[in-house]
């Protein structure tokens, strides 16, 4: 029984794609409107996922990695009293976590001043040897160099802080700053670098010497506020959830790029959301072409419904005739859709696509002029699932319709 | 079945049908009385509008009738749901009608097949069927043609041959000859007629065509919604709107419409009303 029941629904579908390949040119138009919407959102999500590694990959790797660790309160009150107490029992765990890309350092605050004028800046000693695993600070040095191991009170500037002060390459600058006990202290330090990034929150504002140096300087030997951490976005929440809790007696705080600037996750979300409206636009229009599409070919069929419901085909099984149809235009234009954007994706995600005509040639705002888009196969399914689920209710409208039909008017009227 | 061999295979008592069209009722039977044995080939003559295709598709459970009684097969027709009298029709009776029978993106041999496969069967052996079919109606060698490749009297073939392949005991033909020419028309019907008398299948058959009264076995003539006997118009009943049409059951909706859009009755619908209630 349940068998023949099997073989009757069979026989339906076969029906509903005989009637399909009997109107292939119907069929091609319809599937291939929802291809084409469907491939083109393909292409904004892989555009947008693109872009979005970009721009976070630059702005993590510019300055703040994927992930950093302070003392409790530090991040909020940057205070040379909130040193991290036990930095050998982070590294451990880094590694016992497989992390091998971090690095320390010293973070605090200072006034540079040269022979015009003075000005305020952040003052951060980086580790010469592993900062370059975590960050790409040096290839933003457009003048000089990075700092190297051997270096001693040598100084990275901003440009636009290096131009405010009025200073060049070899000039001296010096550092003002409050040491551990608050005492106020000055050192005198060679200007080597230069970060010509064109983003402002890397060219001004910022002043780094080696750890070494900052340590000594402020009377903190040995001692850090901060670890710089650089892993992949995909396993940075189970990194962070670890960690919280390996490190859950050492009063600190574990903190992954977006919850130190949550501007740029919403700048994403925003983003992402703009796509969604777009997705729902999309819907629209598969529905709306879909319903006017099987309508037709319903009204088309009027009389041949009547005449199958009245040799004994069921109000039921005229639906789900009409049902299959719909989702068959469906499945052909998602599958269709799907290559189509896949192609595309992967020809762009090849050559990249060019938006120095909008953007100009430098990056602005961590956006690299040439973008690669990527796809992300969540958004796929997302986006697959619910223009499969927008052909289905275009189907069932029809279907309804088709089953309400009365055999003898149809059969007159069709 | 519940039948036997001398019970009528078709039973019909004072069968009313009335159509409705916005108020006014258009009585298209009016108390029919009719019988038919086990293998008979019948003729419903009449003219245009005396109610044979109704009757055809009250007999075949397709409409529903105001009052009476009509029992296919031992079984009250009037009495069933939607989703019986659909099974009910594709296990026991075959239709044939005027034109467009057929599924147009299916071949010939799958049309005759699609019903098998409705009642179940393997789409190997429905096709098996279907040749055989196909063959008992001469056009075995079109099996693989559409029906916009056939000739109308070979779709009305390929229409015989699904009509007959669930071996249905009734088949109803509704002018099945009505769209052909006289000679192809002539052919139609000598075959219905020699596959009644191969198979016993039972058959009623509406036309004007001459040709098909011909053949009947027995003819029945309806004339304004009666059987009349006789061929003189003037013996028929008078028709009266007061006896045959029931008061109409208003949907709810149509019952809001009238509602909010008042308008005087005509003096002949007072009339009926009236003479309704005495
Ligand atoms: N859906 C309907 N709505 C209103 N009146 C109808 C409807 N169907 C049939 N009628 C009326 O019922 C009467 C009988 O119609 P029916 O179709 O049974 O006649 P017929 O004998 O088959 O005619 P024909 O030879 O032209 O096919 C006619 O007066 C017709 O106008
Ligand atoms: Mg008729």
């Amino acid at each position: 029984m349940a068998d023949a029941k099997s073989q009757l629904n069979l026989h339906l579908a076969r029906l509903a794609l005989r009637n399909l390949l009997g109107h292939p040119r119907r069929t091609l138009l319809t599937s291939g409107a929802i291809a084409l919407g469907l491939a083109a959102l393909i292409f904004l999500w892989g555009f947008n996922e693109g872009l979005h590694r970009n721009m976070l990959g630059n702005f993590q790797n510019s300055i703040i990695g994927a992930l950093q660790i302070h003392r409790q309160g530090f991040f909020q009150h940057p205070d040379l009293s909130l040193t991290i107490t036990n930095p050998q029992k982070i590294s451990e765990t880094l590694q016992k976590h497989g992390v091998t890309r971090y690095s320390q350092r010293l973070d605090t605050f200072g006034l540079a001043a040269s022979d015009h004028t003075t000005q305020g800046v952040m003052l951060i000693g980086m580790d010469p040897l592993n900062e370059p695993k975590v960050t790409e600070l040096g290839r933003r040095i457009g003048i000089g160099r990075f700092l190297q191991p051997d270096d001693s009170y040598t100084l990275i500037l901003g440009a636009t802080t290096a131009n405010n002060l009025k200073v060049q390459l070899g000039d001296e600058v010096v550092m003002i700053g409050y040491d551990r006990y608050g005492a106020m202290i000055a050192e005198s330090f060679t200007l080597v670098g230069i970060i010509t990034s064109g983003e402002m929150g890397l060219d001004s504002g910022m002043a780094i010497t080696s750890l070494a140096t900052l340590q000594e300087m402020v009377d903190l030997q040995g001692q850090v506020t901060t670890f710089v951490i650089n892993v992949d976005e995909r396993t940075l929440p189970d990194l962070v959830s670890s960690l919280n809790v390996d490190l859950a007696d050492q009063q600190l705080e574990v903190m992954p790029w977006h919850t130190m600037f949550p501007v740029m996750k919403e700048w994403v979300t925003l983003h992402n959301g703009f796509l969604y409206l777009f997705l729902g636009i999309v819907l629209f229009i598969v529905l709306a072409g879909e319903l006017n599409t099987l309508l037709l070919s319903m009204l088309d069929r009027t009389r041949e419904f009547g005449v199958l419901m009245a040799i004994g085909t069921s109000r039921r099984q005229i639906a789900l005739l009409m049902v299959v149809e719909a989702v068959t235009i469906g499945i052909i234009g998602i599958l269709l859709g799907t290559l189509l954007g896949y192609l595309i994706i992967l020809l762009t995600g090849m050559i990249g696509i060019d938006l120095s005509i909008l953007l100009g040639s430098t990056s602005r705002f961590y956006v690299d002029p040439l973008i690669y888009p990527q796809l992300k196969l969540d958004h796929l399914g997302i986006t697959a699932s619910a223009i499969l689920m927008a052909s289905i209710l275009s189907g069932i409208y029809p279907a309804w319709r088709a089953s309400l039909l009365q055999p003898v008017e149809a059969i007159r009227n069709g | 079945m519940p039948e036997d061999n001398r019970s009528p295979i078709i039973h019909i008592r004072d069968l009313h049908k009335c159509y409705w069209v916005g108020s006014m009722p258009y009585p298209a039977l009016n108390g029919i009385d009719l019988e038919l044995q086990n293998g008979e080939f019948v003729v419903l003559a009449g003219r245009s509008g005396s109610g044979k295709s109704t009757l055809l598709n009250i007999v075949g459970g397709l409409e529903s009738a105001d009052r009476g009684e009509a029992r296919v097969l031992g079984e009250d027709i009037l009495k069933m749901g939607n989703s019986q009298r659909s099974g009910f029709r594709l296990a026991n009776i075959g239709f044939v009608f005027q034109a467009y029978n057929l599924i147009r993106v299916l071949s010939a041999r799958e049309n005759v097949a699609y019903v098998c496969q409705l009642q179940g069967k393997s789409k190997q052996e429905s096709l098996e069927i279907a040749n055989h079919w196909l063959h008992e109606v001469e056009i075995g060698h079109l099996g693989y043609r559409r029906p916009d490749q056939l000739s109308g009297g070979q779709q009305q073939r390929v229409a015989v041959a699904r009509a007959l392949a669930t071996e249905p005991k009734i088949i109803l033909a509704d002018e099945p000859t009505a769209n052909l020419d006289s000679t192809t028309g002539r052919h139609l019907i000598e075959l219905m007629q020699r596959l009644n008398q191969s198979l016993g299948t039972t058959f009623l058959i509406s036309s004007h065509d001459p040709d098909v009264k011909q053949a009947a076995s027995r003819l029945i003539k309806l004339s304004d919604g009666f059987i009349v006997n006789s061929w003189d118009e003037e013996t028929k009943p008078p028709v009266s709107l007061a006896v045959t049409c029931p008061i109409r059951n208003r949907s709810f909706g149509e019952r809001l419409r009238h509602f909010f859009k008042p308008r005087r009755r005509t003096d002949q619908q007072t009339k009926q009303r009236t003479s309704r209630h005495s």
